[in-house]
């Protein structure tokens, strides 16, 4: 007789971070094998792009992930950019680093007070969504949404940035505010055991299952799109790789990444100061055709390596649009990485790869 | 109670009441009392809670019912008692139905157990600590039946951690609680806080010498409460509710008050034990004794109360704060702790308290 | 990376200015392609119905250590091998193929439907896909 136990971890479970299926296979409360079930969030975000025009499609994109979405909107219009050869104004690039950084920020910061929780401490989440909430009041003054905020359009940005005093205002208080994170959390005995050598990552397997971003920089291996990315390319600033290997370090190069984030946030206030005059170079989305051939670019979005794959035959609406998010790829790695592990460690693991279930799903 | 059977009666002989009925009604007036007190207590405890709670994470806590949303819980409770009680098809209804009884009705005994002034102890045997001690594993048994029953696999899981906890508090529990009666040579409560009395007040108190042991029964009451760092039988993040997945409505409710009634006794009963229970911490001084020697008896009852009350609740406070800071322990890490730690330490403590007893044998009657 | 050397080994291939495009030989090229030249990752794989021509798979790999990019692109109808004995994160990709576009990967033994139900007929990224289907208009 076997003793194992089929366990159904989700998709309603407090701590899946939405609507993620673990199908464990449990021995007492040893995981011997672990099946993600995803797809319960699933909008069909490729096929909708093959219907709809490319301005049409456009406020949909921040919907693959709620918490990164200028992440994917830049992507979005970056490769219709990059087909029509349409080059961005310094003012415009600086705009985009500032978005982008506060948007990864505000998604680093919820991911602590989330994985906190999973941990079974409550104050962190609170602690970190009051910083986020400057963040998203930010956002919404600007762009008028708080997280769905569709601001950057082909060939610039809706509107130009004002308020900049807020954000110089946030960057004063954070360091302050992840000190007490870290008097908080970094050092306290639990959360040590709960996740210094717990989950352990090595480099081969993080390669090998496609693992990008953060997680696969806590493992040792330096690459950072930002470092190659033509938007960052005046900017000075340090991949954060740390060679821990665990949920610990994962913890913390999220911490570092965000005092790095930071330190971006101020060289493109810098840049936007630099550039006091707003001039675009927009792109007439009316009619929108993008010539024939494929497209591609890539990004460094909160959550790993983010793409997009554009194949156009020359209609209004692309033959096949591809999205790669850094999520999916870390719920497969669950597969891997909770076999062996006990159930309570099974939670903090799979909360420290960071995953959010609509760029699982797209 | 002698004190006040008598008072009682005589009470009752100047409205021309017949002795019997007194005779017949002051044992079931503690039960009712109790039962009232209780719940009115729990009532403010998980208000105290959520509150605490609230602020500690920059929030405003509940605010909308009741002034200062004092009416919150109340109205907590009358939604529960409202709502539709389902019992899972495949549960074992028998069972099922039992389990949240059986971890409320202990925990009401326990309070009658506990001294609450000199004269207002509802059940004073000479061996009221060891009946504590044992009835404070019944809900245990409770929490078991209810994972058990509700053949639910996160219940179930919920329900082998708590086994699996109880061996791992129940023993330093014990040697500590064995290091009190060596200090106090008595086995009654009020008599354990009437041994910590001094001229001096708190210095008298056993958590002086017994520091160690009043930390390890701290640390172990966390646990035995399922309360934060410790609640893993109800993590909420890997088990959703642990045991009482299943329950909802008025069983659910039995739960969380025994949960909070358990709360409530525990740190009674740690108050008691280490904290000198119902003395005061000035010793005479500031006491209404202190200024007015012609005060009626019956004030004092209500003084000691208040000093007991104050001391629980202080321990309650330290138990939320703690809840709001740490993450929760994983299950083998509690194990581990107890045995290679707590238990040691408070075996070291017993010891420690036996030669104190021998050296020092007049300082503590 | 040297394609020449890659020619030599593999005859059956065609190279464009980005891609590499092969016809056959899926595994072994994956497989010499990262031990030979330090492709470690495979960021994604992509797929593209190009109706008569076939499913279009493009097998994006980089190195991280020389910081390179390579495109593998091999044109398959409605079967593939599966390389995910190679790179373990071609398993999640191809379960995704095998939703969307129908293609069914020799060696991954768990392909089985991942966004769309249990019982869906059809692939909703093929160029054929039936849109008059009767379950699509339940809001009309």
């Amino acid at each position: 007789m076997s003793n194992k136990l089929k366990l159904n971890l989700g998709p309603q479970h407090p701590s899946t971070h939405g609507v993620l299926r673990l199908i464990l296979e449990v021995e007492g409360e040893k995981i011997t094998s672990c099946e993600p079930d995803v797809g319960y969030l699933h909008r069909g975000m490729e096929k909708m792009a093959e219907k709809l025009s490319y301005i049409q499609y456009l406020p949909l994109v921040d919907r693959i992930d709620y918490l990164g979405a200028f992440s994917y909107s830049e992507l979005l219009c970056r490769n219709i950019e990059k087909a029509l050869n349409t080059e961005l104004f310094p003012r415009v690039k600086a705009i985009r680093v500032l978005m982008l950084e506060l948007n990864r920020i505000a998604s680093h910061l919820l991911w602590i007070g989330s994985f906190l929780m999973d941990l079974g401490a409550v104050s962190p989440f609170f602690y970190a969504f009051r910083e986020r909430e400057i963040i998203l009041e930010y956002f919404e003054k600007v762009t008028g949404q708080r997280m769905m905020n569709n601001y950057f359009i082909f060939g610039g940005v809706r509107r130009d940035i004002f308020a900049l005093a807020d954000v110089e205002r946030f960057l004063k208080i954070l360091p302050d505010k992840l000190n007490d994170y870290e008097n908080i959390i970094t050092q306290n005995p639990i959360f040590l055991q709960r996740t210094k050598g717990k989950g352990i990552l090595d480099k081969e397997t993080a390669l090998n299952g496609s693992i990008t971003g953060v997680n696969l920089r806590a493992c040792g291996v330096k690459y950072d799109l930002r470092t190659s990315d033509y938007l960052y390319k005046d900017y000075e600033f340090t991949p954060v790789v740390l060679d821990g290997k665990d949920a610990w370090t994962r913890y913390k190069a999220r911490i570092l990444e965000i005092k790095e984030s930071a330190k971006l946030i101020a060289q493109a206030i810098e840049k936007i100061n630099q550039n006091p005059k707003f001039e675009q170079d927009l792109i007439n989305p009316i009619n929108l055709i993008l010539p024939e051939g494929e497209y591609y670019s890539e990004i460094e979005a909160p959550r790993g390596l983010a793409s997009c794959y554009i194949k156009s035959e020359g209609g209004k609406n692309p033959y096949r649009l591809k999205w790669r998010t850094g999520s999916y790829y870390s719920v497969n790695l669950l597969r891997r990485l909770l076999v062996g592990e006990y159930l309570n460690d099974a939670i903090a693991i799979a909360g420290s790869l960071d995953i959010v279930l609509p760029e699982v799903d797209k | 109670m002698n004190h006040l059977y008598f008072l009682y009666i005589e009470f009752l002989a100047k409205h021309n009441i017949p002795q019997l009925f007194g005779d017949i009604t002051f044992y079931i007036i503690p039960a009712g009392v109790i039962f009232i007190a209780l719940l009115l207590i729990i009532l403010a405890l998980v208000l105290f809670e959520r509150k605490l709670l609230g602020w500690f994470t920059q929030r405003k806590g509940p605010n909308r019912v009741g002034l200062w949303g004092v009416l919150q819980t109340l109205a907590d409770a009358l939604k529960l008692l409202c709502k539709e009680n389902i019992t899972p098809k495949n549960a074992d209804r028998f069972l099922f139905n039992l389990a949240p009884i059986l971890m409320f009705v202990p925990t009401l005994i326990l309070l009658g157990i506990i001294p609450y002034s000199s004269e207002f102890t509802f059940m004073n045997f000479q061996t009221n600590l060891l009946i504590y001690i044992v009835l404070a594993t019944l809900p245990i048994l409770s929490i078991l039946l209810a994972g058990w029953a509700s053949n639910n696999k996160y219940s179930l899981f919920g329900a082998m951690r708590n086994v699996a906890q109880v061996l791992a508090y129940e023993l330093p529990i014990v040697f500590t609680v064995l290091s009190i009666i060596v200090l106090a040579s008595s086995m009654n409560l009020t008599q354990i806080t009437l041994a910590q009395s001094n001229q001096y007040g708190f210095l008298g108190w056993f958590i002086i010498p017994c520091f160690i042991g009043f930390g390890i029964m701290f640390i172990c009451t966390l646990a035995e409460l399922n309360r934060c760092p410790f609640d893993l039988p109800e993590a909420e993040s890997e088990l959703i509710c642990g045991y009482n997945t299943e329950y909802s409505g008025m069983r659910f409710a039995l739960f969380y008050l025994g949960e909070y009634a358990m709360l409530f006794s525990n740190s009674l009963l740690l108050s008691v034990l280490f904290l000198g229970g119902y003395l005061s911490p000035f010793g005479k001084y500031l006491s209404p004794m202190f200024f007015n020697q012609n005060i009626s008896s019956f004030l004092i009852y209500f003084e000691q109360a208040f000093w007991l009350l104050l001391k629980s609740f202080l321990i309650i406070f330290v138990m939320i704060w703690i809840r709001a800071t740490l993450p929760r322990m994983a299950s083998f890490d509690l194990l581990k702790l107890s045995w290679t730690k707590l238990l040691p330490l408070s075996i070291i403590n017993f010891l420690l308290m036996v030669v104190l007893k021998y050296i020092w044998g007049g300082l503590y009657v | 990376m040297n394609i020449t050397e890659l020619k030599k080994v593999f005859d059956n291939c065609d190279i464009t200015e980005d891609k590499i495009i092969i016809k056959d030989k899926l595994t072994e090229t994956l497989k010499f392609i990262k031990e030979n030249y330090e492709f470690n990752i495979l960021k994604e794989i992509v797929a593209i119905d190009n109706k008569d021509k076939g499913i279009e798979l493009i097998y994006r790999l980089y190195s991280v250590e020389n910081e390179e990019e390579a495109l593998i692109s091999i044109s398959v109808k409605n079967e593939a091998e599966s390389v995910s004995k190679i790179f373990d994160s071609a398993y999640a990709d191809e379960k995704e193929i095998y939703d969307l576009f129908g293609v069914q990967f020799i060696g991954n033994d768990e392909l089985k439907r991942l966004y769309m139900p249990e019982a869906w007929e059809g692939h909703p990224l093929k160029k054929d896909y039936n849109e008059q289907d009767e379950r699509l208009k339940w809001n009309e």
